[in-house]
């Protein structure tokens, strides 16, 4: 099957069986040193990718649903801008990621990020939509907890959730920083 | 690498009727939803898929979801995340804390409510939630050219094993409809991941109504993901009619008939699970009792 897409960046015409996982894809066919494992869809979550900007287990998409996507895989991530607060968060924790999961923890980061800053009034990360009667301390508490179920996705256990908690608050405060100056 | 596969040939239906003209033309095609326990088994990928794929992704028809003043339709190819943000002022809290346990954000965007119904051999949370909600799906069957459709209710789509109880010709699942009367005491519990530790996973769902202190419409449903899928009619009805606050010694002999009766009916379940389910039950009947001590 041909199917046409654009990988970092990259306009692709690639010729792979229809069912090929994305993951598979990315190793095998277009040589991407980021994505380092293949677990079958045992969502070890070592594989992750932006997909048409959301970030998708890369092991969970198969090639006929590449029609015409757009792709980033955390080897054009890290040459953004949005990439830097991650980073300066990572230094300012003094706590980094194996290199393992480095790029998955990145990216699943970044769609915490996102969901914060765009959908802040929708809350589809939260579990605050649920009971209508909870205050403000429980909602920024369940929040959190949604927040760990996300990280969570990545199994690597080279760092607490405590740490890992800390970084996407400061990342947070860096991109609404930048929000904010952006507007 | 994989030279020897062919690659299989991809159906997208865009109407019902152009499905089941795929599904009349290729009997042995695999209906793709979400893909994510597709894509999760071992022998996915190499394989041959004899027939090919057909896609469901652009069937607007089952991407719908619709309310009215009795109940709710939620369309088969709907994701996870669409009901979850849709639904969070119509659909009773158990089913917004079960989309909520299916998976991370992420994955949820990707898992449809018809897929997650439909997988052959591992119940999860939203196929016992909607049971005890008495939800009921429609069934789509596709046989020599011509279409059957009935409703079921979500609780006969499995055997007592868990395994799912659709026919051996094409079936499609397009909808489910969940009635908007539900009890006022819904508790939803997961106990360890389902896909990540399938074997120690215990899955229970509870809902009852409360009326001046006494239970009513009791419906309870456990799953344990590769081996039970259990609804004791017996445990319900003596539920029902029970006066709060129960006898913590009823509650005890409750729960062990409870274990008794799993352990007759399915043999596979280990004792840490069915000391789990045990305890969970338990938990709901003194949550109902402290509940009804404080108010």
């Amino acid at each position: 099957m041909k199917i046409e897409c654009t990988i970092d960046g990259k306009a692709l015409s690639l010729s792979v069986n229809s069912n090929k996982p994305l993951s598979l894809i990315l190793i095998e066919d277009v040589g991407n040193r980021s994505i380092i494992s293949h677990c079958k869809g045992k969502a070890c979550g070592n594989c992750i990718v932006l997909l048409n900007d959301e970030a998708v287990l890369s092991c969970l998409i198969p090639a006929f649903r590449l029609r015409d996507a757009t792709v980033k895989t955390f080897e054009s991530y890290q040459k953004t801008r949005l990439y830097r607060d991650i980073q300066r968060a990572y230094k300012a924790t003094g706590n980094t990621p194996c290199p393992n999961c480095y790029a998955s923890k990145t990216l699943i980061i970044e769609s915490i990020l996102q969901e914060a800053t765009n959908n802040r009034g929708n809350k589809t990360l939260g579990r605050a939509n649920v009971s209508r009667h909870i205050s403000n301390e429980d909602e920024s508490a369940l929040d959190k907890q949604a927040i760990v179920g996300e990280l969570s996705l990545n199994t690597c256990q080279c760092m607490d959730m405590a740490e890992m908690l800390q970084i996407v608050e400061i990342a947070l405060t860096y991109r609404r920083r930048k929000r904010v100056r952006g507007n | 690498m994989y030279e020897g596969i062919r690659s299989p040939a991809i159906h997208s239906p865009k109407t019902l009727s152009e499905f089941a003209t795929a599904a009349h033309r290729y009997p042995q095609a695999l209906v793709w939803a979400g893909g994510t326990y597709l894509m999760s088994r071992k022998d996915y990928y190499p394989s041959e898929i004899k027939d090919g794929i057909i896609d469901l992704g652009e069937l607007d028809e089952l991407k719908g979801i619709t309310r009215n003043d009795r109940f709710v339709e939620i369309g088969s190819m709907v994701t996870a995340s669409q009901l979850l943000f849709a639904g969070k002022l119509v659909l009773p809290e158990i089913l917004q804390i079960t989309l909520q346990s299916l998976a991370s954000q992420i994955v949820r965007k990707q898992i449809t409510i018809g897929g997650s119904l439909c997988i052959p051999d591992v119940r999860l949370g939203l196929s016992t939630t909607l049971a005890v909600l008495d939800a009921t799906a429609e069934i789509k069957q596709y046989q020599d050219g011509k279409v059957s459709t009935h409703w079921t209710p979500i609780s006969k789509l499995y055997n007592k094993d868990g395994k799912l109880l659709l026919g051996p010709q094409k079936t499609l699942l397009t909808r489910i409809r969940i009635g908007l009367e539900y009890g006022d005491f819904q508790r939803f519990i997961v106990v360890e991941d389902p896909i990540r530790n399938t074997n120690e996973c215990v899955i229970v769902a509870f809902q009852a109504t409360r009326a001046q202190n006494t239970l009513s419409k009791v419906q309870f449903c456990i799953t344990f993901p590769n081996k039970a899928y259990h609804i004791s009619k017996d445990i319900e009805s003596k539920l029902s009619g029970q006066t709060l606050p129960i006898h913590p010694e009823r509650v005890n002999s409750l729960s062990y008939e409870l274990v008794t009766e799993l352990r007759k009916m399915h043999g596979m379940i280990s004792d840490l699970q069915l000391e789990r389910a045990r305890r969970i039950f338990e938990s709901f009947l003194h949550e109902l009792n402290s509940e009804s001590l404080s108010s």
